[in-house]
């Protein structure tokens, strides 16, 4: 029973939780339409910086950075990035990334 | 099959070993696993022939009381494990199995094991009061081991599985990320004290070997740092392991086999770094999983094991400390309280580094579980965990203003701001006990 969102005219695997099954297919179109699931508003400049960093991490080490870096390397307190990413950042702004769902005891 | 979480996929569940059972098998694997898991387990067969259903667990269960659920009664919830036992494996249960309420196998029961044993917290609370001692816990850890060899699990277990598997650790964080985030971690007490605090990761010749939970290499930072700075404090030779970068251990939560392999995993991260003493990090169950049965999985161990809250309490005389101004209450972890003897330690830190420490009612060996007990940190099950929440909420509401809410287990951790959040005390404050040394402790 797999999950599909549509995105640029093709239809994009998502698993049980909304997050991207394969985080290649991620595109601009997909962060639109997590946006509007993670009830993240007026998607902008910030959201970007965000997203972009996660993404650039997770190129690197293939895991979301530690919360707090994320904070201090995008210059975003933790209120500031829950108030962009209503959900957090475990759960909204990494899916808007197109990243897993950071799993765990989290 | 309707339940409340999600469970592993075909692919998910063959991932990690547990290739799921055809439904026409179900009833002849599981009865198979239960005649299997019996055999080495009288204690299962006590608990299960000694029930008088008198009620006492019932007013003594969260489960319960939360969710107001009949089956979530301990008594009721083994049930599902025990009529099935009568049914198939008593003379009575065979013969007249209507009058002793045994029960037959039917489409419904792989349902409801799976619904009502991932209700519970495997908190061990009903065994405080039940009269015979019968630790449903103890049934839980059964049915859903038995479930999982069937190819039943929570997709969220399955998960974790194969990150453990792959890297040793809950979150799957690979080893040049926890180098990053160890390197990450020592600016930041650079920053703060001015001082050269190591986080080393795969030191050979190392004395001591860290086990921290994964989730203080991602939002619990505070925990990993106050552990780094009490061992530059004592000046003590440690290291941790990338093989195992976690304390928890999930296997000892879905499925035993799993729990051996992580058990293996560190008996061999400290042979391989030489290490005399591990020291395991703020984690409930995976204090329990290490300490009772390291040893039972994979013979004699040659380290001595800790906890690190009572490594903290041995040295707390040597520690230089400037007590925070602050009011603190102290969750215990039911898997500390009532499975692992960590019970004065975590009072004694907390009164050493903050002015005021005040209990919530009841403590000790019987505090209310935090609803997350056992893994049930599903995003699906979100409704059912606030209800599993509920008494802990109340227990803290109850001391009015607070600063900080100490809770030294990794799956409280990340459950109670939820709980916390949906009580109206969102603005609380919260986390470990080795954070609170690490802010107390001061530097000449």
């Amino acid at each position: 029973m797999a999950d599909y969102i549509e995105a640029k005219g093709q239809k994009i695997e998502i698993d049980e939780d909304g997050f991207l099954v394969n985080p290649d297919d991620w595109n601009e179109e997909v962060v639109k339409i997590f946006a509007k699931v993670e009830e993240v508003e007026d998607l902008g400049e910030d959201h970007w910086k965000v997203i972009n960093y996660l993404r650039d991490y997770y190129k690197q080490f293939g895991i979301a950075p530690m919360v707090r870096k994320l904070c201090k390397d995008t210059g975003f307190s933790l209120k500031q990035i829950y108030d962009m990413f209503p959900s957090g950042p475990a759960k909204g702004a990494c899916k808007l990334a197109g990243l897993p769902k950071p799993t765990g005891c989290v | 099959m309707k339940v409340p979480l999600h469970l592993a996929k075909e692919k998910e569940a063959q991932a990690i070993g547990f290739p799921p059972v055809a439904e026409a098998e179900h009833q002849m694997r599981l009865l198979a696993e239960i005649d299997d898991y019996r055999k080495s387990a009288r204690s299962l067969m006590v608990m299960l022939e000694t029930c008088t259903k008198c009620g006492a667990c019932a007013e003594a269960c969260h489960s319960y009381l939360g969710t107001q659920d009949f089956n979530n009664i301990p008594a009721a919830r083994a049930d599902l494990f025990r009529k099935i036992y009568k049914r198939y494996f008593t003379f009575t249960g065979k013969n007249l199995s209507r009058f002793i309420g045994a029960e037959d196998f039917d489409a419904e029961t792989i349902g409801k094991w799976v619904t009502y044993f991932y209700q519970c917290n495997e908190c061990r609370r009903c065994a405080v009061f039940c009269p015979f001692g019968i630790d449903t816990a103890e049934i839980t850890i059964a049915a859903r081991h038995i479930l999982t060899r069937l190819g039943v699990m929570p997709r969220f277990m399955a998960g974790i599985a194969a990150n453990m598997a792959k890297t040793g650790n809950n979150m799957g964080i690979p080893k040049p990320a926890i180098l990053d985030s160890a390197e990450f971690m020592e600016d930041e007490m650079r920053e703060e004290t001015g001082l050269e605090i190591k986080i080393t990761v795969d030191k050979p010749g190392s004395d001591i070997l860290y086990i921290p939970s994964s989730a203080d290499f991602f939002s619990n930072i505070d925990t990993m740092i106050g552990a780094a700075k009490m061992f530059h404090a004592l000046e003590v030779n440690w290291t941790i392991p990338s093989t195992v970068l976690e304390a928890a251990n999930f296997g000892l939560l879905f499925n035993l086999d799993v729990m051996k392999e992580q058990n293996e995993r560190l008996r061999e991260a400290a042979a391989s770094l030489g290490a005399k003493l591990v020291i395991q990090g703020e984690c409930g169950h995976g204090w329990r999983a290490a300490k009772m049965y390291t040893e039972g999985a994979t013979g004699p161990a040659p380290f001595e094991l800790v906890h690190v809250l009572e490594y903290a309490y041995q040295h707390l005389p040597k520690f230089k400390l400037n007590k925070l101004p602050w009011r603190v209450t102290l969750h215990d972890p039911c898997n500390y309280a009532r499975a692992g003897d960590i019970i004065e330690q975590p009072r004694a830190i907390i009164k050493a580094c903050v002015t005021d420490f005040v209990e919530m009612t009841p403590n000790r060996e019987r505090n209310y579980c935090c609803g997350g007990g056992s893994g049930l940190l599903m995003d699906e099950m979100m409704e059912i965990r606030m209800q599993l929440g509920k008494k802990k909420a109340e227990q803290v509401k109850e001391l009015g203003h607070l600063d900080y809410l100490a809770s030294p287990c990794s799956i409280c951790k990340a459950q109670l701001p939820h709980v916390m959040k949906h009580y109206g005390m969102g603005d609380l404050k919260m986390g470990g006990v080795m954070d609170l040394l690490g802010k107390a402790l001061v530097w000449d």
